[in-house]
């Protein structure tokens, strides 16, 4: 087809285009994602029983705010990530914030005096932790890349890698619901593990998946 | 900040609210510096795919522009994309060209067309047999064992040969800018 005739095509029959698209596609993927990863943290793990005391808890404000303000990087991360031309330095570099914080909040309590320091590190769930981190935030990032695959991602593999950081935290954020660990060093570790894992998956999916 | 962004952004405001006029002139605007950005870096028949490539993409995601962001820099990403897209579905080099958005707009089609166009006046000055070699091997891309198969000559004449046309050419250029 000759480029001329291609443009006249394309401009013809022109559809307005509604304001606040970009976002909308956003919010539904959030939403979808979450009630995925509800579901699967409810059918395949289940609440934690001291839920009501649980929630009066510093522990689990901590853990909640410390995934929430990572989800949200990474909601910001994959807007960015899915508009051509939009830096996306500053949702990266603001991710040493609530890193730093909770390594921070970490050395505090495990230097506090009479401290079960390998207790605050290994807890209960050590070794399954990071996997159902994982585990739970899939739906998330099933979610992720449908909303990417809507937008015009440029660099692939950030913008899954966005994909996986905002999994990472939905799934860590809705996990706390099941797990009963409270200590900061337990979540620095482990929980910080699961979506650094979970924001890998999705750089190496991006260029697989994302292209258009 | 580019020159052409308040133009092309008042276009793609427009289109976005379903103006097909100003759509139409800003897709023919943005043909005319993608043509000059492609021909720089693919083969001819990849560059004009390349450019019908990047205005559907244009078009099919033009949702996602952002009128708070440069239009020049939303098109630049895309165009960029593509390119490397085509880089990618031929194999034909791991490495991406470093460039940026000037590189985009700072040229169009005149430009290159004017280039192009003293290129073969320069060649018009040589005789028809070696402005064929010179033509096919530095313009065209054409192997020298290629060359040498069409025309009968050794390998080493082919090279002797574009290499004095060459330089005859440079003398003509030089003479040229002494007139001025």
């Amino acid at each position: 087809m000759r480029t001329d005739d291609l443009i006249a095509q394309l401009s013809d029959g022109l559809e307005p285009v509604k304001a606040g698209t970009v976002t909308r596609t956003l919010l539904a993927a959030l939403a979808l994602g979450l009630a995925g990863s509800v579901t699967v943290m409810l059918l395949a793990m289940g609440l934690r029983p001291d839920f009501h005391a649980a929630m009066a808890s510093f522990g689990m404000w901590m853990k909640l705010a410390y995934t929430l303000a990572i989800a949200l990087l990474g909601v910001w991360l994959v807007a960015r990530a899915g508009r051509p031309g939009a830096d996306m330095a500053k949702p990266i570099l603001l991710l040493a914030a609530p890193v730093l914080a909770i390594a921070l909040l970490a050395g505090l309590q495990m230097a506090a005096p009479g401290a079960d320091m390998p207790g605050q590190v290994i807890g209960h769930s050590s070794r399954i932790c990071a996997f159902l981190v994982i585990l739970t935030a899939l739906p998330s990032l099933v979610a992720g890349f449908w909303a990417l695959r809507r937008l015009a991602p440029t660099r692939l593999g950030l913008a899954g890698a966005g994909a996986g950081l905002l999994a990472g935290g939905m799934g860590a954020f809705v996990y706390c619901f099941h797990c009963q660990e409270g200590a900061a060093a337990f979540v620095a570790i482990w929980y910080t593990l699961g979506i650094a894992l979970t924001t890998g998956i999705g750089g190496f999916l991006g260029p697989r998946l994302l292209r258009w | 900040m580019i020159a052409q962004e308040g133009q092309y952004r008042d276009w793609m405001l427009a289109a976005l609210g379903g103006d097909a006029a100003a759509y139409r002139m800003l897709l023919a605007g943005l043909t005319r510096h993608l043509r000059g950005y492609y021909a720089r870096r693919l083969d001819n028949g990849a560059a004009e795919d390349a450019v019908q490539e990047t205005l559907i993409a244009i078009h099919t995601r033009r949702a996602t522009y952002d009128p708070a962001l440069p239009f020049t820099a939303w098109v630049y990403g895309i165009a960029r994309y593509k390119l490397i897209d085509e880089y990618r579905r031929h194999k034909r080099r791991a490495t991406v060209p470093l460039d940026e958005a000037r590189d985009l707009f700072g040229h169009d089609e005149a430009q290159e067309a004017i280039a192009r166009r003293d290129v073969s006046k320069l060649l018009d000055k040589l005789p028809p047999a070696k402005r064929q070699l010179v033509k096919d091997i530095k313009l065209d891309g054409v192997s020298v064992v290629d060359a040498a198969a069409r025309t009968g000559l050794s390998e080493s004449a082919v090279k002797v040969t574009v290499h004095r046309a060459i330089k005859t050419l440079g003398e003509g250029l030089e003479e040229r800018d002494a007139d001025r």
